[in-house]
């Protein structure tokens, strides 16, 4: 049996996957294994890990029960992680993709999983050098994550548009708001849970997948969101890192008011999973990579097209009460400011692009404003 | 047959190759070198060098009496370009800021000159060198191989601390080589009697002059560089613009009588600190380059004096053992004080034991001064490059690749 773990329900924590930087090339370079080596030696709170490639390092937050701690603990991380690989000269940066690396180059980090799953993708796992946030947030019951993993699949586009960050890969601009998201979904167990309606349904699927022997565990679907009984959490896997911390924190801030609004108010049926829910899911999805807050989505329920900067600003307005109790004002505030003009991290790069015109000073601005300095 | 009767319109014999034709022969040996280096799972510049040590020992025994000094004298201009494009590059990944930032690499820049440099000048006296001379072969060992450091680094496509830190030491001690040995002139001078003017003057043209040089250089090709333009359709022309610049300065160095290797890693350095918006950091010599460095390294090979090994003996020995020892503990002693680990701290010290073509070509230079001088320390000096010479571009993958950062084998074609 897959039991979930029981947690304070709303904790939220954080992964981020960033950038290894080469600053005399601005390309990515295999310094994952020197810099973790030397942050052994460095006191910071939560911990970083190792990623599919050498040029990617994971920095996970500690769980917490409100958006200010969570920032004041990713502030720590990223100062600490910023210093120590200046001392190595590497530098860090966020945002979904690197704009023209080369995949090729890139080298698997040798462990045992990593090296197990280069084998059996092939070119897919050196592809899969892209960056991405992960969002934890905590609930009671198996049930109640399964409740909430398809409730949340309707704002999918939302956190997309919202944590844009890759406009460019391989040298191009793709015309895409984020270009990474095709590196997921070349996976056989991407896309998202399927209908499942309870904990027990769940635990049959996953007991029969085990079965095929095409899985090992949950961590072998690459589900856009998906539940992690082991943490007690639900995991939105959907968004591009961020270009800061900051806005890195407002979208697990955004997350967690969502997930309090649907588990209070429970606005939808539980015992049954909404047919139109995964009809429109592909087609939303799809518009918000290719166009952000412009995306022309369907909602399933009333069947009627609209804009997703409407209804983006419609949500966070609807769950301005939530906020209250969870002291998230500001870092939704700051995302009303990012969806009615200020824009994302794509239109940031692509802004900075305009401005100089060579990727390289792209990265170096970039890594800039990751450390906090632009 | 009697030459007188030859047609006029025949060439005389025998024929002068001129340089078009020697630089495309020397690549061709270098070619061969270099394949079968690589078959044989070996770094291609040591194929390169030994095919040029072939060529050399070859075209001594084809000439009898007959050195490669002419030839040497009508290549000095490939050997410069060569380098000086090495040294531009070196110049250009240096970020200084690195050093604030890691007090650590810093420390281990100055130690290991500074080891290295009482080791070699205190056995050397041993061994009954004047002062002078000793100081003057110890400011020539200074230099690592910047060019093997650099092609290896390149063709093994290594990345990583060992790697990183690796080029910048040798940009910093090929810097301390040439503002040393040039420094060293004054008592050279002063000890064969020039005018005190002389004495003087001849350092400060030479240090101020490169420096100056290379500074302006940057200055120009940046601003040309923002005058043309960034971006994919700019490339091209950065290119050339650079290439333009490099020979240019290489050219300029040589009319004016100033340090090639100085003003052109001032060149690279001054690009470094000044290109903060990657203008022109990211345009790549490649190919074009290449050439050039195999050329380098078949000469480096043609011109090593195999002979000057048995001829200087044991205090060449000793001096490789001083220099080795005094490097190696520079790198060591900070390995407390660092990021990275020791292990790797001691492929870094591999890594810097290489000595390469910039030693015979300070000993030429040297030579061309001070002819007496140049007699004495050149053969101990060039001894040296030859053992030093022949086991860098090994020593050099060696220490990369056990530290994990060359490309994985098989990986190229993936």
């Amino acid at each position: 049996m897959l039991d979930f773990k029981s947690v304070s329900p709303y904790t939220l924590g954080v992964e981020l996957e960033l950038q290894v930087i080469n600053p005399h090339t601005q390309d990515l370079t295999r310094g994952g294994p020197d810099l973790l080596q030397a942050l052994e030696k460095v006191a910071h709170p939560g911990e970083v890990k190792p990623e599919i490639t050498e040029s990617m390092i994971e920095l996970n937050s500690s769980p917490h029960a409100r958006h200010d701690s969570l920032l004041e603990e990713l502030h720590a991380m990223r100062d600490a992680v910023v210093h120590t690989a200046g001392s190595l000269n590497l530098a860090i940066a966020g945002g979904g993709t690197h704009p023209f690396h080369r995949w090729h180059d890139r080298r698997i980090f040798p462990t045992e999983r990593f090296l197990q799953l280069s084998s059996l993708y092939g070119y897919l796992a050196k592809q899969f050098t892209v960056f991405g946030q992960h969002i934890h947030v905590a609930c009671e019951s198996g049930d109640d994550a399964v409740y909430l993993t398809h409730q949340l699949s309707r704002y999918i586009p939302h956190f997309i548009a919202l944590s844009a960050a890759s406009p460019f890969s391989q040298g191009e601009d793709t015309s895409f708001e984020t270009s990474r998201l095709h590196a997921v979904s070349a996976f056989p167990l991407s896309g998202h849970m399927p209908p499942v309606s309870s904990w027990a349904e769940f635990e049959d699927f996953f007991a029969k997948m085990l079965g095929y022997g095409i899985i090992g565990g949950i961590k072998d679907f690459y589900w856009d969101i998906r539940p992690k009984p082991e943490f007690g959490t639900v995991e939105v896997r959907i968004c591009d890192t961020p270009l800061e911390v900051d806005t890195a924190a407002a979208l697990a801030a955004f997350v967690q008011a969502l997930a309090f609004w649907l588990l209070v108010e429970r606005p939808y049926p539980a015992d049954r999973v909404e047919e139109g829910l995964y009809l429109v899911y592909g087609y939303n999805r799809f518009q918000a990579t290719r166009f952000g807050f412009d995306a022309t989505l369907v909602d399933p329920r009333s069947q009627q097209s609209l804009v997703l900067r409407d209804d983006l600003l419609a949500t966070l307005e609807r769950l301005q009460p939530f906020a209250d109790v969870l002291g998230s004002q500001a870092p939704l505030a700051r995302l009303a400011a990012m969806t009615r003009g200020e824009g994302n991290g794509s239109t940031w790069l692509r802004a900075c692009h305009e401005e100089s015109g060579a990727l390289e000073d792209v990265v170096r601005r970039s890594a800039q404003r990751w450390a906090g300095g632009a | 047959m009697d030459g007188n009767a030859f047609p006029s319109f025949l060439p005389a014999l025998p024929l002068a190759l001129g340089p078009a034709a020697l630089f495309g022969s020397l690549l061709l040996a270098g070619l061969l070198g270099g394949e079968i280096a690589q078959r044989l799972k070996l770094p291609r510049l040591l194929g390169w060098l030994l095919a040029g040590l072939l060529l050399g020992q070859g075209a001594a025994g084809l000439f009898p009496g007959n050195s490669l000094e002419p030839l040497l004298g009508e290549t000095r201009l490939f050997f410069d370009v060569a380098v000086g494009l090495i040294l531009f590059d070196l110049g250009r990944r240096l970020d200084l800021s690195w050093f604030r930032r890691d007090r650590s690499l810093l420390a281990a820049a100055l130690l290991e000159s500074a080891l290295a440099f009482a080791a070699m000048a205190g056995v050397l006296c041993l061994f009954g060198f004047s002062r002078l001379e000793a100081g003057m072969a110890a400011a020539i060992g200074l230099s690592s191989a910047p060019a093997v450091v650099w092609l290896v680094a390149r063709e093994s496509r290594a990345e990583g601390q060992v790697t990183e830190r690796c080029l910048a030491l040798v940009a910093i001690n090929t810097l301390m080589a040439c503002l040393v040995a040039t420094s060293l002139l004054s008592a050279a001078h002063a000890e064969y009697q020039a005018p005190w003017r002389t004495a003087l003057l001849h350092p400060l043209y030479l240090l101020l002059g490169s420096v100056l040089l290379g500074a302006v250089a940057a200055r120009l090709v940046l601003w040309g560089a923002r005058l043309l333009g960034k971006g994919p359709q700019a490339r091209l022309s950065q290119f050339v613009l650079l290439a333009a610049f490099l020979l240019a300065a290489v050219g300029l160095a040589h009319a004016l009588k100033l340090s090639v290797f100085l003003a052109l890693l001032v060149f690279g350095l001054a690009c470094r600190q000044w290109d903060r918006r990657y203008v022109l950091l990211s345009v790549d010599l490649g190919g074009a380059a290449q050439l050039f460095y195999i050329v380098l390294f078949v000469l480096t090979g043609a011109s090593l004096p195999l002979a000057a090994v048995t001829a200087a003996g044991l205090p060449a020995l000793a001096y490789v053992a001083a220099r080795s020892l005094g490097k190696t503990a520079g790198v060591m002693l900070t390995a407390p004080f660092s990021h990275i680990r020791w292990q790797q701290h001691g492929w870094l010290s591999l890594a810097l034991l290489p000595m390469s073509g910039v030693a015979i070509a300070l000993v030429h230079d040297l030579t061309s001064l001070f002819p007496q001088f140049g007699e004495r320390l050149g053969n101990l000096v060039l001894a040296a490059v030859v053992l030093l010479e022949l086991l860098g571009p090994l020593a050099v993958h060696t220490a990369f690749k056990r530290a994990g950062e060359t490309r994985q084998e098989g990986a190229e074609h993936a």
